[in-house]
């Protein structure tokens, strides 16, 4: 018996995974991909038409955005990273999903909200707090969603073969603890706040939001999909060890450089500040992970299509990471807060890099899951370069736009609608290259449909790419 | 309305100070469970031989050093 076994417990072979749950959260994840990008395209649109829908209530701005916001992060990112999940932390533990039953009952309670969020925010219901307008009931479901996938995915933890767990079972367990305490805070502590206080909690939600739920939810599937798309170990398990700990550590603090040079006291930007420099830390040990993993593999890349999303989501999370830090810097974020710079930093983060890891993870497990072929290869590929060239032409038009607009907003002879009127140019190339992401997503959505509802392969035969 | 700006500031330390607690209780018990020790690396030979149902990944001769 190794002795990383659990005592007393045997080696076995492994047991048949159904995968439903997995099933289920991943195909309706995909699905809201695609809807939820025409709502990005509408909102990109009225950045060039501002008429564009304007007199239909339920498409303006403010009832759009947090549709596309929430649809994004709980429809597709989180629901994708939950089925992920599903897949990968049983047969890194050893054993099968403590209950598949109560992993689909948990997604037809996912769907239920987000198909409640679909009605309730363009209808107005919404509590208009960044990252938190879901209505209060939808957000109730939400936590009773989350203690239900919380307690499914400890259980099959607590009963696995295995004392000594991989770091994506170490990643995926702060993800669940974090977002508890995370969207708690964010979506009922603010609640009974007011003023600055109230903004200043929203934004340690908000910030957690990234770096507590969707940092350690998309690593978790990264460190899984490397080395099971590239067949080669992670260089050190080790050091992702030292990854984690220190993300652990100093992410809690830094959601307050949302509030550089605003009404709140300066021992607390200053401590915000000081945690988000740390944050090199975890991120360049989590990056040289990565990259020195492909030592001797990087050949593969050219027929690897989940290879392909996954080190571009290497380099974008180095990218936003490095960003991150330079942009709490109090000379720094004079110049680009509250400007373009914002959403361009954000989207590289969540579309970037989370979004690249958990499309590969989806390319990767999909086919097996269903065990069928993936539909078309080719179209995998065109989905990578739409998505990769649409993201590389949203994020540099936003940097530059948004320092572009931090500039003429800091020499205070500029009339703001003036500032408005020259970003024009800015928002057509974002709304070409969302053009472009979301064609990538349409060919995304239709291989995996197609991949899931493809003739089965006899048993035994290669389901991979 | 009652305004709620102070329990939920305190709230907000006590919740920093009980995720710093914890995450130091459990690097300390990681340490103690070997995941710093000689056998760290274990695990990432393990994940890639875990799923012999998938016979695309059959792991390579991973050199275990």
């Amino acid at each position: 018996m190794s002795a990383m076994e659990k005592s007393g417990t045997a080696v076995q072979p492994q047991e048949f995974h159904q995968d439903i749950a997995a099933k289920w959260f991943l195909m309706s994840s995909v699905s809201y991909f695609a809807i939820v990008a025409i709502i990005a395209l509408i909102i990109a649109a009225k950045f060039v038409w501002p008429e564009f829908l304007g007199s239909i209530q339920y498409f303006t701005y403010g009832r759009m955005r947090p549709l596309h916001v929430n649809g994004m992060l709980f429809g597709w990112l989180l629901a994708a990273d939950i089925g992920l999940s599903f897949y990968f932390i049983p047969r890194l533990c050893g054993v099968k999903l403590w209950s598949e039953k109560l992993g689909v009952a948990t997604a037809i309670l996912w769907n239920i909200i987000i198909l409640g969020a679909v009605f309730a925010l363009p209808a107005g219901y919404q509590k208009g707090l960044e990252y938190a307008d879901l209505p209060t009931p939808l957000a109730v479901l939400v936590v009773i969603a989350w203690l239900m996938y919380g307690f499914n995915i400890f259980a099959t933890i607590y009963s696995r073969k295995y004392e000594q767990m991989y770091v994506s079972t170490w990643y995926l367990m702060a993800t669940i603890l974090w977002t508890a305490f995370v969207y708690l805070t964010g979506n009922f502590a603010t609640l009974f706040t007011t003023g600055v206080n109230q903004a200043n909690l929203n934004w340690m939600y908000t910030h957690n939001a990234v770096g507590l739920i969707f940092t350690p939810a998309g690593l978790a599937v990264a460190y899984y999909f490397i080395p099971r798309t590239s067949n080669t170990p992670l260089f050190s398990h080790k050091l992702s060890m030292v990854g984690f700990w220190s993300l652990a550590f100093v992410y809690v603090w830094t959601g307050a450089h949302h509030m550089l040079h605003g009404p709140i006291t300066q021992w607390l930007q200053t401590i915000s500040i000081v945690f988000s420099i740390m944050l090199l830390i975890p991120v360049w040990a989590v990056v040289y992970n990565f990259i020195a993993s492909m030592k001797g593999q990087w050949h593969q890349l050219g027929e690897n299509v989940s290879l392909k999303f996954l080190m571009s989501g290497t380099i974008f999370y180095l990218l936003t990471c490095f960003q991150g830090p330079m942009h709490s810097l109090r000379s720094v974020n004079a110049i680009v807060s509250k400007t373009d710079w914002i959403p361009g930093h954000a989207h590289m983060a969540v579309m970037g890099a989370f979004s690249f890891f958990a499309m590969a993870g989806v390319y990767h497990v999909v086919p097996r899951i269903f065990g069928t072929k993936l539909h078309s290869e080719t179209l995998a590929n065109w989905s990578f370069w739409l998505f990769l060239i649409g993201g590389l032409g949203m994020f540099t038009s936003l940097w530059l736009g948004g320092f572009w607009q931090g500039w003429q907003w800091s020499t205070g002879n500029i009339k703001f609608i003036d500032t408005v009127i020259a970003l024009k140019p800015v928002w057509v190339v974002r709304l070409l290259s969302g053009v472009l992401i979301a064609t990538g997503i349409y060919t995304f959505m239709f291989n995996i449909w197609s991949t899931a509802l493809g003739t089965k392969l006899p048993q035994g035969e290669s389901a991979a790419v | 309305m009652t305004d709620y700006t102070y329990p939920s500031v305190l709230f907000a330390y006590l919740m920093f100070f009980i995720f710093t607690a914890t995450t130091g209780y459990f690097l300390f018990r990681s340490v103690k469970a070997g995941y710093w020790g000689k056998n760290s690396e274990e695990p990432k030979f393990r994940m890639l031989e875990d799923d012999p149902l998938d016979p695309h990944t059959q792991p390579k001769a991973h050199t275990r050093n």
